[in-house]
């Protein structure tokens, strides 16, 4: 199977791969979020890519990527977009409504590393729904 | 039925050309060439272009344009 994938689909793979291994046990396993976690998960995920990256350049000889590959680039870009704003306006709108009922206190520090953590979850959720779109458009052969 | 359908498949058959060759020809990977012969994905002009000459034929022969078909 890996043989019929193009260099532009093992890359995707090895991102999605990546990402819900740094991602996954940090949003489900961790229970006290902090700022050195946050932290740690970005130097991970950007140390796991550039292994995994490193390593599908070179065992792939073919790395020739054309129109077809950007195209679908795009509609995952256009996808992440859609989702990074959809999240932001949902997230907004809850920090108004709690701020509003008076659940949060926006000068607590607590209050703060939540919405940190809550923002970059979104962040997150936006780089997967990229990632994965163009990994369905594939599928599809568009 | 797609809006732009192709003889490539064909064509490249008739010339003993394998997908792969076609596609280092025409600079793109061998999955697009797989893509554009299941009529899934339509090729930009340039490209479109390219195949035809590759294939030796005019770009009318090699892709036909339906009105009525889906996008």
């Amino acid at each position: 199977m890996l043989k019929n994938l193009s260099y532009r689909e093992r890359t995707l793979y090895a991102s999605l791969a990546a990402e819900l291994v740094v991602y996954g046990p940090y949003f489900f396993l961790h229970q006290q979020n902090s700022v050195n976690n946050l932290a740690g998960v970005i130097v991970a995920i950007i140390l796991l890519q550039i292994i995994v990256q490193s390593v599908i350049a070179a065992v792939t000889r073919n790395r020739v990527t054309d129109e077809r590959d950007r195209l679908i680039e795009l509609r995952g870009y256009r996808a992440g977009y859609l989702t990074l704003a959809s999240l932001m306006v949902l997230g907004l709108g809850m920090l108004w409504f709690h701020v509003a009922v008076g659940h949060h206190h926006l000068d607590s520090r607590m209050a703060g590393l939540h919405f940190l953590s809550v923002f970059f979850g979104m962040l997150i959720i936006a780089d997967i729904t990229k990632t994965a779109t163009q990994i369905v458009a594939y599928w599809k052969a568009l | 039925m797609p809006a732009i359908r192709n003889q490539i498949r064909e064509l490249r058959a008739l010339r003993e050309i394998t997908q792969q060759e076609l596609a280092d020809k025409i600079g793109v990977t061998r999955q697009t060439v797989i893509a554009m012969e299941q009529d899934k994905y339509s090729p930009s002009l340039e490209t479109a272009f390219k195949v035809a000459m590759v294939l030796g034929v005019s770009l009318e022969q090699c892709f036909q344009y339906d009105p009525r078909g889906k996008r």
